[in-house]
């Protein structure tokens, strides 16, 4: 009778229905804890756009919304890079504001009118549903075990390297790029394993919309073309592969180039070469393999080597030809700097100032991954013990992933689905053999398979009566140790993750927070104080001149145009300012009218110890100017004989007279008592004299002296140069040298 | 921008070779009712690389080729082969267009360029998804699936070609 | 007692209300248009008037109590005021009471500004008396109208930790189109520092924070004397050029939600050097009086509940909230301190139970009873140049008509619109009001909206949610039934 019922109850967990209902529910959970993993800084603090990018992205999607699709394709932005503008809707890429765009008209058309900033701040952690559900998908095709893609799904919804770029706020690209990357690599094997157009024509599309979206889309036109080329040198050339991946390059490339910011980048650059070059191979190969099944063999192998190897050798005199006469772009200086790690920061300062695009350290590698690293290669490993063609691109990609996550930090985000589907089979595989609770069958018996108590109940039953005691892996003591073991693992995994979201990666960056003395949260929010106090107070074209990183936030916040932005399309317009910012008053000045600048913004956290202020990026911008106008600025100047960079009085006379340095310590001294002024961020008690400001006035600082605004002079109205002009106002008394002493002349009448 | 002669341009170059072996190819078979003497004849060029002692062996390969295609390929396929060929016919003087005058503007030769590649390359996947002999390799794709999704393929390119001719 | 107060005044003054707010679009102005050659008849006299000028808060109001005399032949009901077109466009908030007469609900004197030459400088308040004066009888009017933006600031720019002081002009006899036998002038200020004021003849005489001019023998028609006051004012000049608020009203969630819209000023004097934080932190400190705007305090209805402050780049978190059994007070800072000529737009909201200001009547309609204006309460006062209330009713709410006790003089149009948010298909019933030139003395005026809502409206919402989404499930299942297969499976397992 027990038996019986529990035979029933066996059952019932082994039907198809209820697998799919249980996988279908649990997918759902999945998808509500990646969403609510990502929630932290909208309890914390607010529905609000985080960090510098997003701010533009955020931006652009309001005008797509106000002005319609052919307007924001069109859009011209004269509020940016002033002087010059910046033709936006042919320089970004759009898949983003249009996704955005396209939900929010969907749902007012269900009469639901969500505001727009809600949907752009929400829709990271919803895509990140998606991206679980498509690891999900990913990994079934790998293994037939259905709980690796389980795994996988719950490892690729929490795993911190993921969410450090799609927490709720996060509106940036890789909020759905990071999506369309795993589900095109879905679609890719599975247009290869059923060698069907249809798949294939699918992951040209969902390529496409890749495209649209970031610029990481070159991850997968190298990959693919790779997959194949492997596959190729593995004897492993079939007609599948040939269907696949000439539909997906003929459909796929030709729905990168409709995004203007791609263009004709796919025939002109050296990253897509390979991608080309694999095509014209596959379409040889088809060629030789129709040709092998016409002749005979002795005769294909001649022709084979005599016309395929000619084929072969012109197609690469051609490519390297074409790349050497310039008319195929070498390497950009961004993919470059992949292979060429030194290159940037000779070559290109401002990829290399950029923090997210330096080396990853180990820890990160733990720090973002948990216990999944030392998974990852034991999951690989477990591909080359099946290797069918999804297995080779599993590892293909595995390897690649590791390399470019090795070099920049920004890029662990492509290693992070391959890690959760490696270390996700690799689980799965273990898990399935210790969670079976069956032994394999001695003389007589039937073995049962399916769900684990109750069968455990079942087998114990049977287990009495086998005649040889199980030992080894068989043993219930030796599953239990593995099995709890690895709950323990998974247990801890989750804690990590959600540890490390909640303090690394969910803060806004636009407002800081501190404890008070009582333990209530304070709040610091003088970015948006300073931000709204220039969109209220200044006429509605200031231009405003800061460093390039608030460029985004202040277009995006305090609605007035700037100078440079985070897009650095223009160097020298970059190091136009960095000079500004880096010379003495007297130099600076004319720049500053020449663009018609209005007002200046800093970024100062000596008072409240925030380090990420001005003054310590305040090299790079030296750096930068001094790339293009070396004979100006010199970096070396900044620096004390003995090689220190000092802001005190110690500070060399170039740093003492800079720009940056006197906008950032005017009247800071006179905040404390004297001879006490202290900048706490980087240690040091200031001069009693603080620096004086000729050619501009202070307009505005923020609660905590975080944001500075200076307001340009106009030119005087006597026309004497500024210095004199204040001099005169402060009065003769304090005498700094402005007076020439010329030698006296006896007068003669 | 000024529209450039003589720019060759290295899609089109990467493509040359690949559209002439493949035109040698599908000249030879569609020659093949009238003569086989054109495909001796681009047989020919290939060999004139390796000099002429092997001119018998390459003749050979070449008129095996030939028979072997004109016997076993059933009408359907073989009309599939006539299309690919005058794909590569018309992508061919596109090409040559380019090269005399100029590639100005260059999305609109991109666009029917890859018109005839794309179309191309979707017509020898029909081909390869409905020959008898593949049958094996494809146990999910019935002919008549493999024809539904050519033109559903062959719809998409063609809509991004409209798109990007401008 | 509310309830019943309450309903008693809309019966009585629906019939005032409706007729200009009936569902339509009805656009109610407050000025009517005469002949140009319009010139008031000398019908009345001015016994004795007594005028006070009251400069304590932001706003100047005036108050004119007036003996009359009919010296015409025959009964007259019209009695004209004379302001320029300059103050006739920041005059608001008049209200005119007979205070002799001590019955409880005394019929009112309807005030409307007319004009008879948009050209001309001069325009007129007519009041029509609530039955007309026989000749030789007498009457009293006090008459109380405010004037906005009345200031400006001498000097225009000072520095931060200055004292702010204003000016304001007007004249020593009060405007009148009669003649005045017998007249006085009273103008009060915030504090007895007044060191210029404008003297004529021996007047004026001062009186702590008072001056007195007058009294005055006869003046004829139309006399002015130019008087100019200086007076200390270091308080922030608090402008709203525009609130925009929105009660909501929800049967379903049983919720009512205010939302106010501010578009703030400050109009007192500029800074002359631009703003020192360094300064200001110090003077905060001993926290001293200052004119710069630091905060606001709104004090709310009990029962008030999530309270929100957001401006147009977010949540503002410098704000807090106090709400027990006796007052639910909402202290608000801005984002930065406010000084002469700065702007600062602001969006504050909450959120109360819906028994506290809607009732079901004995017929079957309901009644909404909000106060009309319910911004800050601050000791300086708030002058709103533009208002806009938007009473929001649930989805079907019919036959809405509203009656406030708000002057209608200062009531500029009103009209009932759909409109469309979550989940609607025809639309809430949207009852705008727009109203110019009030202050905040007119905090505890009500607004009182009556609409029917039938049961079908009702239950419209729940019901269309319903059957939209079980179309969803059907035509799911429609579309899973349909086989894309080009052989049937059948044949495929061969």
């Amino acid at each position: 009778m027990s038996a019986n019922s529990l035979q029933t109850l066996a059952n019932a967990g082994k039907g198809e229905s209820t697998r799919t209902l249980l996988r279908v529910i649990i997918l759902f959970l999945i998808a509500g804890a990646s969403i609510s993993s990502r929630l932290f800084s909208v309890i914390r603090f607010e529905s609000i756009i985080h960090e510098f990018d997003p701010w533009f992205n955020f931006r652009a999607t309001k005008y797509l919304v106000a002005n319609g699709f052919y307007k924001f394709w069109d859009w011209f932005d004269d509020r940016t890079w002033h002087p010059l503008g910046r033709v936006t809707g042919g320089t970004l890429y759009p898949g983003l504001m249009v996704t955005s765009g396209a939900i929010y008209h969907a749902l007012r058309a269900l009469t639901i009118p969500v505001d727009i900033r809600n949907i752009c701040v929400m829709l990271a952690p919803a895509f990140s549903g998606l991206t679980a559900y498509a690891a999900y998908l990913l990994t079934n095709e790998m293994t037939p075990s259905s709980s690796a893609g389980l795994l996988a799904a719950a490892f690729m919804g929490i795993a911190p390297g993921y969410i450090s770029r799609s927490v709720a706020g996060s509106y940036d690209n890789e909020a759905i790029a990071i999506f369309l990357l795993v589900f095109t690599f879905y679609l890719w094997i599975k247009a290869l394993k059923q060698g069907s157009m249809l798949w294939g024509a699918l992951c040209a599309l969902f390529y496409g919309y890749m495209v649209a979206s970031w610029g990481g889309y070159a991850f997968i036109t190298c990959l693919l073309p790779l997959h194949a080329f492997v596959l190729i040198c593995m004897g492993r050339y079939s007609t599948r592969l040939y269907v696949a991946y000439t539909t997906w390059y003929a459909l796929g490339t030709l729905a990168s180039m409709q995004i203007p910011f791609v263009g004709f980048l796919p025939v002109k650059t050296s990253e897509h070469m390979p991608a080309l070059g694999i095509f014209g191979f596959l379409q040889l190969l088809a060629f030789l393999d129709y040709v092998r099944s016409a002749i005979p063999s002795r005769q294909y192998q001649t022709f084979l080597w005599l016309f395929a190897g000619g084929t072969f050798g012109i197609g690469l005199l051609a490519l390297v030809v074409a790349t050497s006469a310039g008319v195929i772009a070498p390497w950009s200086g961004r993919f470059y700097s992949l292979w060429d790690t030194g290159y940037a920061k000779i070559h290109i300062p401002i990829i290399a100032s950029v923090s997210e695009h330096q080396p990853t350290a180990w820890p990160a590698f733990f720090f973002d991954l948990n216990f999944l690293i030392f998974l990852f290669p034991a999951g690989v490993y477990l591909c080359f013990q099946e290797l069918a063609d999804e297995h080779v691109f599993i590892v293909v990609y595995a390897v690649f992933g590791s390399y470019f996550a090795g070099v920049m930090v920004r890029l662990m985000l492509t290693l992070t689905p391959v890690v959760c589907v490696a270390a996700a089979i690799a689980v799965a595989s273990v898990l399935d053999t210790y969670l079976k609770a069956d032994s394999p069958a001695p003389e007589g018996h039937q073995s049962e398979e399916g769900s684990d108590a109750t069968t455990k109940k079942a087998a114990k039953s049977t287990l009495k009566s086998t005649s040889k005691p199980v030992v080894g892996i068989y043993s219930y003591l030796s599953k239990g140790i593995v099995v709890g073991a690895f709950t323990i693992y998974l247990l801890m995994f989750v804690r990590h993750c959600t540890w490390v979201t909640s303090n690394a990666y969910s803060s806004p960056s636009v407002v800081l927070a501190s404890r008070l003395a009582d333990g209530s949260q304070h709040i610091i929010d003088d970015y948006r104080e300073a931000y709204q106090w220039l969109r209220q107070n200044t006429k509605e074209d200031a231009k405003i001149m800061s460093w390039w990183d608030y460029g985004y936030q202040i277009g995006g916040m305090a609605d007035r145009p700037t100078l440079v932005d985070n897009n650095t399309w223009n160097n020298t317009h970059i190091a136009t300012v960095g000079k500004a910012m880096s010379s003495r008053e007297e130099v600076s000045y004319p720049i500053m009218r020449q663009h018609e600048v209005d007002y200046v913004l800093v970024v100062f956290g000596g008072l409240l110890g925030y380090s990420g202020d001005d003054i310590n990026k305040f090299l790079w911008m030296v750096r930068i100017a001094e790339g293009i106008w070396p004979d100006e600025v010199k970096e070396r100047e900044f620096f004390t004989p003995r090689g220190e960079y000092r802001v005190d009085e110690g500070a060399t006379e170039t740093m003492k007279n800079s720009l940056m340095y006197k906008m950032s310590y005017y009247n800071y001294n006179t905040l404390f008592p004297p001879g006490q002024a202290q900048d706490r961020v980087r240690g040091v008690r200031l001069p009693d004299v603080g620096p004086t400001l000729n050619v501009l006035d202070e307009a505005f600082t923020s609660e905590n002296w975080i944001i500075r605004i200076y307001k340009v002079k106009d030119l005087d109205n006597f026309g004497r140069d500024h210095a004199s002009a204040a001099a005169f106002d402060r009065g003769i008394k304090k005498k700094k040298g402005t007076k020439k002493r010329v030698a006296r002349q006896l007068r003669i009448e | 921008m000024a529209p450039k002669h003589r720019n060759v341009t290295p899609a089109a170059q990467q493509q040359q070779p690949v559209a002439t072996s493949s035109s040698n190819v599908a000249a030879a078979p569609v020659a093949a009712a009238p003569s086989s003497s054109s495909g001796s004849v681009s047989g020919g060029s290939s060999s004139s690389k390796m000099g002429s002692k092997q001119q018998n062996s390459w003749d050979q390969v070449v008129v095996n080729i030939a028979n072997y295609y004109s016997k076993n390929t059933p009408q359907r396929t073989k009309l599939l082969d006539a299309f690919m060929a005058f794909l590569v016919a018309v992508g061919a003087l596109q090409f040559l267009y380019c090269v005399l005058a100029g590639n100005y503007p260059f999305n609109a030769f991109l666009s029917g360029f890859s018109a005839t590649v794309g179309q191309f390359v979707l017509t020898a996947s029909l081909r390869i998804q409905t020959a008898e002999a593949n049958k094996s390799d494809f146990p999910s794709v019935s002919p008549e699936r493999a024809f539904a999704d050519y033109v559903v393929c062959s719809l998409i390119l063609h809509f991004f070609c409209v798109n990007f001719i401008n | 007692m509310k309830a019943s107060a309450v309903f008693s005044a809309a019966l009585s003054l629906f019939t005032l209300a409706s007729a200009a707010s009936s569902a339509g679009s009805d656009k109610g102005t407050s000025k009517i248009k005469l002949p140009s050659t319009f010139k008031p008849p000398q019908a009345f006299k001015n016994v004795n008037l007594v005028h006070v000028v009251s400069v304590e808060k932001n706003y100047v109001k005036e108050n004119i109590n007036v003996l009359i005399e009919n010296i015409d032949k025959a009964a007259q009901d019209e009695y004209y005021i004379p302001f320029t077109a300059d103050q006739a466009s920041r005059l608001g908030g008049v209200e005119v009471k007979d205070r002799n007469r001590k019955e409880a609900n005394p019929p009112p004197f309807s005030a409307e500004v007319v004009e008879y030459d948009p050209t001309s400088n001069t325009q007129y308040l007519r009041i029509k008396l609530p039955a007309p004066l026989k000749t030789g009888g007498q009457q009293t009017l006090g008459i109380t109208f405010y004037l906005l933006k009345a200031y400006s600031p001498l000097p225009a720019s000072i520095k931060q930790d200055d004292a702010q002081f204003l000016t304001y002009t007007f004249s020593a006899y009060a405007p009148s189109v009669y003649t005045t036998t017998k007249q006085k002038t009273e103008v009060k200020f915030p504090s007895a520092n007044i060191p210029d004021y404008t003297k004529i003849q021996d007047f004026p005489t001062k009186q702590g924070s008072k001056l007195t001019y007058g009294p005055f023998d006869e003046k004829p028609a139309g006399a002015y004397e130019p008087i100019t006051v200086r007076f200390e004012f270091t308080k922030p000049v608090i402008h709203v050029a525009r609130l925009e608020r929105d009660v909501e009203v929800s049967h379903w969630g049983g919720n009512v939600a205010f939302e106010e819209r501010y578009t703030l000023f400050h109009r007192g004097a500029n800074l002359s050097s631009l703003f020192n934080r360094v300064k200001w932190a110090q003077a905060q400190y001993y926290n001293p009086n200052t004119y710069a705007l630091k905060e606001m305090k709104f004090p709310l209805r009990v029962g008030s509940t999530e309270p929100y402050y957001t401006d147009v780049i977010g949540n503002v978190s410098t704000s807090r909230f106090r709400s027990n059994q006796r007052e639910a007070l909402l202290e608000i800072k801005p984002r930065y301190p406010l000084f002469g000529g700065w702007k600062y737009p602001f969006t504050i909201g909450w959120n109360s139970d819906a028994k506290n200001f809607v009732r079901k009547l004995a017929g079957g309609g309901y009644v909404l009873n909000v106060p009309f204006l319910e911004g800050p309460k601050q000791p300086e006062g708030v002058e709103y140049e533009e208002v806009q209330i938007r009473v929001i009713l649930p989805e079907g709410a019919e036959n809405v008509k509203f009656y406030t006790s708000v002057p209608s003089s200062s009531i500029t149009s009103t009209e009932v619109t759909a409109h469309k948010t979550f989940l609607d298909t025809l639309g809430r019933s949207a009852l705008t009001i727009k109203a110019r030139n009030l202050v905040d003395d007119f905090r505890d005026r009500e607004l009182v909206v009556s609409y029917d809502l039938p049961l079908s409206a009702t239950l419209r919402k729940p019901l269309i949610i319903f059957s939209s989404i079980l179309a969803v499930f059907v035509s799911a299942w429609l579309i899973g039934n349909v086989e894309l297969k080009f052989t049937s499976s059948a044949i495929e397992k061969k």
